[in-house]
């Protein structure tokens, strides 16, 4: 019975490979036996015949190590080939399969390809805007530095006063360092034309804070960075390149910064500018260590935080070192004026601070396409589950014969790996052209949007999700494949689908129809909430506005007497343009950002250190600005003799004489800020309200004064420098080219700066910037979820119908009308559609609140809007089976019985 | 007079010995003993790495079988690829041998 063992062993073998030292060990045992006997039969004993067959064999162990070695690897390589051939069969296989159903392939890639664009596209805009860190070397160390004052005003956020800068950066030990700056238009003039550019001035030790390099010459020093320093200016790269052609001798020569000489000491690396705005010119900003504290906080703060320190515990610092400061600086803080104002320090990650709100805008948008992405995979899901149905029968006979059941696996998810490489090449191509649509078309005021590009990140989260949505529908049909052998028996004359693979499919259109609500619901509350934002009372006529800003440098004009002759001669040149009918300027336009308040007091009050007067926007306008904006005045305005007069009148808004004087006449009360006592102006108007912080923000109390200040007032303000020009015809950017010349004509010198409509000053505003770009990209993602979910729909109903011929034929045979069969058909498909209607409306009352901080004057669960929403996608779904109603309206009954 | 096998030269003749018909590991061993006279000193373990490396580089195939005294044995039979190889080998052999002798057999002028 020796054979037995031996038998069962090559059975074994036969069956599935032996060990590899086994095997091995058997060839080398047979080697060394076969030595020995060979020896003993020469005459060996059988011990000498063993130690000699030994001997000459060599070591025996590394031997046997050796060729195992090889012999692994070889097994290794096989294995590796047989994959190889494996994926390539199928692959091979696929492709054939694919081309066979060439309709079924294009919409697969073209349903998914349209998801993963959009996905993609969105992502990247995340990506790029709220995930990428900050341009800055370990970005999330900085701070913004600013006080709160909710007593003076609930959302007005102080910067630091010089002494409270320098006492804070001298004590705190949570910064490692902090850095101020004053950012502003800037303009260069002398060698070639005058020219506006984004300037800023800045502490030495903010380049450091920030981590801003210069690529020539010298940074900004400290000892640059002092009152009386040398004149000195960095220059942005940009500014290099175009201005001066990229001259390496630039370094040491002198430039004319706002009027007054600079000699330029390096250049900046590129791309180098502050969090929240863009600089080609950096000077230093000199502040006063000695000056005497003074209760003014004009200076923008960063800091940056000791490594392993917390935003918190900077704040526990400045805390802490506030509550110094009365003491420190008596002449001017007070615990008074803290408790009066709430003054407290406040310190925002830069991160939070540059994105605001926006990254919330991006989640949404990115849920939102990830839904259109659901809806596509649910669409091909579908086609693919009527694609394994047509071919069950071959899959069953491939069964039969021995097929198995992973091997299927392996088949469709080749299949759908392939449709999703298909789709994702598309969808790269989709998401690469909508990135540059969105960065074109997007309203400005999208923070980092100029970083924005299709990068490795994007792209390996396209194939991921690829991949992924390849696995989760190819193996639906995997799982569907129950073998069931009774499809071989069927001649497909089963008279309806079975009712599970209905219901399977039912649901996905459910779904998609739900899905598709959700986000119609989304993009409907976004477009009343736009619509309500661009409807609301703004308090200015915008259209036919034009506005622009001058800037008169004072080396040339340096008496306010010579800063509003240039005003005055410019306004009269601009009047007298045809098509002109209103053009003045004011120090602050409505909408066009900044912010700040000055104390105002109010004859007749009596203010203390608790009772502190309000504080308020004050701007100094030029006569003709109210009826130049639209803004309604009721009672009088100044003109351009009381202004020469230096008149002490001024114009209120109606919501500052409704806080002030409540119930009574403001005309004739007086009123002065930046002092607190007379001489007083006389308000002898009301303005209408002007929601100038923000359309979404109330309207503002303000104040306008005539540019020049009545005798005895301490401060004359500043002259205004933002033009608005109203025209008589609908395009008052025709005048743009004239208004350049005339200012051209009066001074070379004076640069124009922000040329511009009003109505793009509002829609720039913030509000609406963030409102109109959630609404183009949610737009976007509802008009294809609802066109993918059509498509979806008419799909099904279509292969239902199809389904159902055999079943239409008979009713049509027993005489149902052709009526009948469409309503038929209607019915199914409108019973999906309601059932997907109701529990996408539910969702959407779900979702909807996670829009709630983008919508203006309209509520999440807006009824009109889902009704008007649900209506669409009735009218849709009637339109996606009036075809397949049609056709199984028309359908022949004797050919459809006669039929297989 | 025993010689030492050159680097290579195993597998050469590892071939050589194949091309008589497939054989077992042992088989191979006796036929180098016997073709050179017991001339060549080969450690007879390094054989089987050879063979296996022949194998994996599809030079001879291996599989199992019974030897004559009824014993599994592995044995190794040249493939078509392996017989050209050995062709190659025995060319350039006989080439650098031919032109060592030369060389050697030059007689100072």
């Amino acid at each position: 019975m020796a054979w037995i063992p031996d038998r069962y062993r090559e059975l074994r073998t036969l069956l599935r490979p032996a060990p590899i030292e086994e095997e091995v060990e058997e060839e080398l045992r047979l080697h060394l036996e076969l030595r020995a006997a060979e020896l003993e039969s020469g005459g060996l004993s059988e011990v000498a015949a063993r130690e000699e067959a030994l001997r000459r064999f060599g070591d025996v162990a590394a031997v046997r190590a050796e060729t195992c070695a090889i012999e692994h690897g070889a097994r290794r390589e096989q294995r590796r080939m047989e994959l190889f051939d494996t994926v390539g069969r199928e692959v091979r296989h696929s492709v054939r399969s694919l081309g066979r159903a060439p309709l079924f392939t294009l919409v697969a890639v073209l349903t998914l390809g349209l998801g993963l664009g959009a996905t993609t596209a969105t992502f990247t805009l995340l990506h790029a805007i709220v995930l990428r860190p900050l341009p800055y070397p370990e970005a999330d160390r900085l701070v913004l530095l600013r006080h709160a004052v909710p007593k003076v005003g609930a959302d007005q956020k102080w910067g630091n006063s010089v002494a409270s800068y320098f006492f804070y950066r001298e004590h705190s030990p949570a910064f490692d360092e902090l850095g101020a700056y004053s950012s502003g238009t800037t303009f260069l003039s002398g060698e070639g034309s005058a020219e506006v550019v984004d300037g800023a001035q800045v502490s030495a030790s903010l380049l450091e804070v920030l981590g801003i390099r210069v690529v020539h010459g010298r940074t900004i020093l400290e000892s640059d960075d002092v009152p009386g320093g040398e004149s000195v200016a960095l220059i942005g790269h940009e500014l290099w390149q175009t201005r001066f052609g990229g001259d390496p001798a630039i370094l040491g020569r002198t430039i004319t910064v706002n009027s007054s000489p600079a000699t330029v000491i390096g250049v900046v690396e590129p791309g180098a500018r502050l969090p929240g705005a863009p600089v080609q010119i950096w000077v230093p900003l000199r502040l006063d260590r000695s000056a005497p504290p003074q209760n003014s906080h004009w200076v923008n703060t960063y800091g940056r935080l000791q490594p392993g320190s917390t935003p918190e515990a900077g704040l526990r610092d400045l805390q802490r070192l506030a509550a110094l400061m009365p003491e420190r600086f008596p002449e001017a803080y007070s615990e008074a004026w803290y408790a009066s104002s709430g003054f407290t320090p406040d310190v925002t990650p830069l991160r939070a601070h540059v994105l605001g709100r926006i990254d919330s805008v991006l989640w949404v948008l990115l849920g939102a396409v990830a839904v259109v992405l659901l809806i596509a995979c649910a669409n091909v899901a579908n086609l693919l589950l009527v694609r394994a149905e047509t071919r069950r029968r071959e899959q069953t006979v491939r069964a039969a014969l021995g097929a198995e059941r992973a091997h299927f696996a392996v088949h469709f998810l080749t299949e759908s790996g392939l449709l999703a490489l298909a789709a994702v090449a598309l969808g790269l191509v989709l998401a690469y052209a909508g990135v540059r649509a969105i960065v074109l078309l997007a309203p400005p005021g999208v923070p980092r949007l100029h970083e924005v590009s299709l990068g490795a990140t994007p792209i390996a989260f396209a194939i991921s999700v690829a991949l992924l949505t390849a696995l989760v529908f190819g193996l639906v049909p995997v799982l569907r494949s129950r073998l069931d052998f009774s499809a071989l028996r069927e001649s497909g004359r089963g008279m309806t689908a079975s009712r599970e693979r209905q219901r399977i499919r039912g649901v996905l259109v459910v779904g998609q129809v739900a899905l598709a609500l959700v986000l119609l619901a989304a993009g409907g509350l976004m477009l009343r909430s736009f619509l309500n934002l661009r409807s609301v009372e703004a308090g200015v006529d915008p259209d036919n506005v034009l506005t622009f800003e001058v800037f008169a440098p004072y080396p040339r004009y340096p008496t306010l007497d010579d800063q509003l002759r240039f005003r005055r001669e410019l306004t009269e040149r601009i009047l007298a343009l045809p098509g002109v009918t209103h053009a003045a300027a004011t120090t602050q336009l409505p909408l066009a950002g900044g912010s700040g308040c000055v104390y105002t007091t109010i004859e007749g009050r009596v203010y203390t250190s608790t009772d502190r007067p309000p504080c308020l926007p004050v701007m100094q306008v030029l006569p003709g600005y109210f009826d130049a904006l639209g803004i309604r005045v009721s009672g009088q305005t100044f003109s351009w003799e009381q202004v020469d007069r230096a008149d002490g009148v001024a114009v209120v808004s109606r919501a500052f004489a409704r806080r002030m004087w409540p119930g009574e006449d403001p005309i004739g009360r007086g009123v002065i800020s930046y002092q607190d006592g007379p001489p007083w102006y006389r308000v002898i108007g009301i303005a209408e309200d002007v929601r100038a912080a923000g359309l979404d923000q109330p309207a503002i109390e303000a104040i306008y004064y005539p540019p020049r200040a009545v005798a005895g007032a301490c401060c004359s303000g500043s002259p205004p420098t933002a033009f608005v020009v109203r025209t008589s015809t609908a395009q008052p950017e025709l005048i743009a080219p004239s208004i350049r010349g005339i200012v051209q004509s009066l001074d070379p010198e004076v640069p124009v700066a922000n040329l511009r409509t009003m109505r793009d000053v509002m829609s720039s505003s913030e509000a609406v910037a963030r409102g109109s770009l959630t609404l183009l990209l949610l737009g976007i993602a509802a008009t294809m979820a609802l066109f993918l979910s059509a498509v979806g729909l008419y799909g099904v109903i279509a292969y239902l119908v199809g389904q159902r011929r055999t079943e239409i034929g008979v009713r049509m045979a027993l005489g149902a009308r052709v009526s009948e069969v469409a309503r038929l058909v209607l019915v199914q498909s409108l019973r999906l559609t309601a059932i997907g209607i109701v529990i996408g409306v539910a969702g959407a009352l779900v979702t909807s609140r996670t829009l709630s901080s983008l919508l203006f004057e309209v509520s999440p669960g807006d009824p009109r809007v889902l009704v008007l929403v649900s209506g669409v996608l009735l009218v849709v779904a009637l339109l996606a089976s009036v075809v397949p109603a049609r056709r199984a309206a028309r359908t022949d009954p004797s050919e459809a019985l006669r039929a297989d | 007079m025993k010689v030492d096998l050159l680097q290579g030269t195993l597998d050469m003749l590892v071939l050589k010995a194949l091309s008589w018909g497939s054989m077992h590991g042992y088989e191979v061993t006796r036929w180098l003993e016997r073709q050179s006279e017991e001339a060549l000193r080969i450690e007879e373990g390094s054989l089987y790495p050879a063979l296996h490396r022949l194998a994996r580089r599809g030079l001879v195939k291996a599989e199992w079988g019974v030897s004559e005294n009824n014993r599994r044995a592995k044995y190794y039979t040249l493939t078509a690829a392996g017989r050209q190889q050995l062709q190659a080998e025995a060319t350039s052999w006989a080439t650098f041998t031919a032109v060592v002798g030369k060389v050697l057999a030059a007689m100072p002028a």
